[in-house]
Parts: C-alpha cells; structure tokens; sequence
C-alpha cells in the first residue's frame, strides 16, 4: 500500500512536469505547425536566470534570491519573453517556409541560446539551491512524499485548469483554438495571426518557464543540457498525444509520466538502467497503433 | 458600398498558373456566379480576392481600398467575408464559438448578440445545437453555419465557393433561399462560385464563366445557361473540336 501511495504520487509529479512541457510544445504546434525544439533550451534559460552568470563553479543566486512572490512571476515573465522574442526575431520571417524549415530553425536558435549559456555560465553542471525546504518529505498516506511533489502537482492541476478556462472562456483563447484547427479560415474571418502566434509563444514559453522553475528545486543543478532530455519526452508526449492536441499533450505527458515511474519501480533491477529502451519502445507500439495519436477526438475528422 | 474590382489578376502555384491576367468587376448589392469546369482557376479567384493566396500579377480594390498584399485578416476588417469551398468549420468548436470567431473585428457588442439571435431565427438548428460541437452537425447544417459564421464579421461582400457541393438537391435549394434572402435584407454584395449553371440561372444573377484561368463568357445567368457559351466553356471552342476530330 505504502509503495502503491509513493508510487502514485512520484508518477503524477513527474507526468505533471511533462504534462507542462509537452503542453508548450502543443500550443505553439496547434496554431503554426512548428516543432519548437528550442523549448529545452527556454527552460534553461530560465534555470540559469536565477544565478549571477559566471562561468565559476559555484553558483551565486541572483533572481533566485528575490522572494518567491517576485520570483515567479518574473521567471514566467522572462521565460515569455524569450519565447516572444525568438519568434519575433526567428520564426516571423519563416512563416510561409515549410515546417521542417521552420524546425531545422528551431534547432538552430536552440543552439544559439545553448551556446549563449554556456558562453555566459560556462559548461559545468552548478548546485544551486531553490527553496531548499521544498525538499523536505511530509507523510502521505503512509508514502513519504517531498512537499514540492505535491506543489508540482496542483501546480499541474492549476496550470491545465488555468490554460483550459483561458482557452474556452477568453477571446484570444478561442481565436487560439480556432487558429489551431485551421488558420487560414480562422483568418478570413478577421482573427489576427500575429496576435494568435504572440500569444501562443508567451504562453509556451512561461509554461517553460514553470517547468524550469520545478526542475531547478527538484534537482537543485543548473545545466546548460537540462532542457534536452525533457524537451525530448515533451516532444514524444505531444506526438503521442496527437500533435497540436492541447488534451493529448496533458493525457500523454501524464501516460509517459506514470509509464516510467512504473518501469522505474518494476523492472526487474538489471534492466533498469535500460527503462527508456522499454518506455520508447512502447511509444513506438502505440505509434504503429495509432500513428494519428492516441487523443485525437473524432469531431476533428472533417464531414463531407 | 462594396463595389469589388478585379484588375488583370494572375494566380500561380509555382509554374503553374491558375488565373490569368482576369479583369472583373462587381456592382455593390450585385449577384454574380462564377462557373466554369474544374481546374477553371475559380476557386484562386476567390482565394486570390480573400487574400489567402498571393498574386503575382494585377490588383484588386474593394470601395477604393487596394487588397492586393494585404493579410486575410485584413481584408475580413474591410467588409469582406468568404464561405470556403468544403466549408471548413471548426469542428471541435461549438456552433456558437464559430459564430463568434469571426466578431473579434467588431466593436458592437450589443448587435454582434443580436446577430447571433437572428441567425439562430434563420438557422432554428444552429440555435438548439449551439453548445454541440460542429463536427457533429450534418453536411447542410455545417453549410449553415458556414455562411452564418461569414455573416457575424458584418461583412459588405460575402464570397461562396461551391455552396451546393456535396448537399443533397433540397439542402441546396435551401442555402439559396437563405442566401438570397440575405442579401435582401442586409444589402450585401455576393460572388459565388457554382459549378451548375442550371443552379445560377434558376437563382438568376449575372454569370462570369471561367476556363483556363480566363473568363470566356458573361451575361444574365439565365440566358448563359443553354447558350454555345457554356459549351465553349467545357468543352473548349465548336471550331477547335473539329480541329481536332479531322
């Protein structure tokens, strides 16, 4: 029982981390069939803007010791803004390019602010400590749980339910989805597509900037190559998802989430090291299966 | 006032040209069907007019203002809204939120909610299924809403491409008589693509037939309907077809 709660609270906090990741990644493929895979590299940037940039060892904290109440809102801010500027700077200009194009572009800025990073902070991984007392475990129902499981999980919960009543509740929000079905109709009928693609990227990008923020007290290390792996599993989620499906991309970053933990725990111990080998070859199966995506809603189909 | 003018257009997909240097204009509060054979170049015509695709040659004007090179969301804010060939609802959206997609360019609340009252009077299935998704509604109803949605950007002019396509006789009928009482009550300007020319001179308008990119005949649809036009139109010129038959 006891390892049934652990179990359960370690899968939600770590679906809800990829949750978050894959939904930036979604948003922004919805509205202009872009694979962001400058998305990791948001998140580290937002990590790395809580130190002093040095490339010295050891890390000073320079947004991260401004109070949480001024903290957060100014990361998400930031991690928004790059989002914002790079599609300014970048994927503005490649808008009628074909999306692979628009793709190899996103690598390309990816390395661009990697490489910023690392000129700026220097290659070496740096403890940092965010909130340390985050940490500390509370007992759950038996399972010793860290208290920033819990707050990444309703922060997940308050993240989906936030975006979902922005998307059905607000103008920009349902000229969002509208845009994300099918932007050229949403166009012919006066929805502003530099409005739509502005929004989305904010929003993309202080998600990144949530996970960021989660990441850095989870694993207390600021690493210019932390975005990468995460990136990678959003990526996977969104796909698995059905790309561009907002709900798929939560449901499937959720599914990869509890799938590894799941594997974590009960693999046997030699073939462990070897989880994402099985996790990948799962998604692998369920893309044979259902190349579409697993969450693709049938009203999306189009009638004749 | 929508006085629509169309100034030696030319649309090309690559090589491949799909309009060619075609002149037309239409009078404000005037019908006018486009018809021709497939791969006429009609539909880039409307597209080209909607801004939602580019073209390489030529300009277009609406009431003065030139729309060649302008975004389609700038065209719609004009006045000039467009029912997509297939119709092309957003199907995970509720009727209502199609509706109200197209609103954003209005700043009259009060009659943007009087307009969709009204169009639930004319459409009585878009009201009762107003929380449904779209994707769920019949190939009739979703032409419904199409031509709706058009409507709530308050549009001067609404171009249709292929209202009757895939619609059974009667449905067609119907979205005929919606459309002409529209632009009854409303004083709207309408370009229309329709393949059956039979259709355009029962509903009756002038006629423009298109065919290779050019417009090759135009007069009162009714007369066009039986005339040699219309064959030349689909079948190329009497004298050529013997050309080729020796």
């Amino acid at each position: 029982m006891t390892n049934l709660a652990q179990l359960f609270f370690d899968a939600a906090s770590l679906g809800g981390l990829y949750a978050m990741a894959a939904l930036g990644i979604a948003l922004i493929f919805g509205v202009m069939n872009l694979v962001n895979f400058a998305h990791g590299e948001y998140i580290a940037f937002c990590v790395f803007a809580l130190i002093v940039p040095s490339t010295d060892a050891v890390a000073v904290m320079f947004l991260g010791r401004a109070p949480a109440l001024v903290l957060i809102p100014v990361v998400l801010a930031l991690g928004g803004l790059i989002a914002v500027a790079s599609e300014y700077a970048v994927f503005r200009h490649l808008r009628r390019a074909d999306p692979v194009a628009m793709m190899i572009a996103s690598f390309a800025l990816g390395f661009v602010i990697r490489n910023a990073l690392l000129a700026a902070y220097g290659g070496r991984p740096k403890a940092i400590s965010l909130w340390p007392g985050l940490n500390t475990p509370v007992n759950i129902a038996g399972a010793s749980v860290p208290l920033l499981q819990l707050i990444v999980i309703v922060t997940t919960l308050l993240v989906v339910t936030g975006l979902a009543l922005l998307l059905k509740k607000t103008r920009i929000g349902l000229e969002m989805r509208a845009a994300a079905e099918n932007f050229t109709m949403a166009r012919l009928l006066g929805v502003r597509a530099n409005r739509v693609i502005t929004g989305a990227f904010a929003l993309s990008g202080a998600l990144a900037a949530a996970v960021a923020l989660i990441m850095a007290t989870q694993t207390g290390v600021a690493d210019v190559k932390m975005g990468g792996q995460i990136m990678l599993v959003a990526f996977i989620a969104t796909v698995l998802g059905g790309l561009g499906s907002l709900p798929g991309a939560v449901a499937a970053g959720f599914l990869v989430g509890i799938v590894s933990v799941v594997l974590q725990a009960w693999l046997p111990l030699d073939a462990r090291p070897f989880r994402d080998a099985f996790l990948y070859t799962l998604v692998i199966i369920c893309l044979l299966l259902r190349p579409q995506g697993l969450f693709v809603p049938a009203s999306a189909k189009p009638r004749v | 006032m929508s006085k629509l003018g169309v100034f030696d257009v030319s649309v090309r997909y690559g090589k491949v040209p799909a309009v060619n240097d075609l002149t037309l204009h239409v009078e404000e509060g005037e019908r006018v069907f486009v018809s021709g054979p497939n791969g006429a170049g009609k539909s880039s015509l409307l597209k080209a007019i909607s801004g939602a695709v580019a073209t390489s040659h030529g300009r277009i004007e609406m009431d003065g203002d030139l729309l060649t090179g302008l975004p389609p969301e700038a065209i719609a804010r004009l006045g000039l809204s467009m029912v997509p060939e297939g119709r092309e609802i957003f199907g995970s959206l509720t009727v209502e939120e199609n509706l109200r997609v197209g609103t954003g360019l209005r700043r009259d609340a009060i009659a943007v909610e009087e307009d969709i009252a009204e169009i639930y009077d004319s459409f009585p299935i878009l009201g009762e299924r107003r929380g449904a998704a779209a994707g769920a509604l019949s190939g009739g109803q979703q032409q419904m809403l199409a031509i709706g949605r058009a409507l709530m950007t308050n549009p001067k002019l609404i171009m249709v491409d292929e209202p009757s396509l895939g619609l059974a006789p009667k449905i067609v009928d119907q979205v005929y008589d919606t459309l002409c009482a529209l632009q009854e009550e409303r004083g709207l300007t309408l370009l229309i693509v329709e393949q059956s020319s039979l259709r355009a001179a029962r509903v009756g308008g002038r006629m423009v037939l298109m065919r290779g990119g050019r417009i090759v005949g135009e007069g009162n649809a009714a007369d066009m309907a039986d005339r040699d036009a219309l064959a030349a139109a689909y079948f190329g010129k009497p004298s050529q077809q013997t050309e080729a038959t020796t």
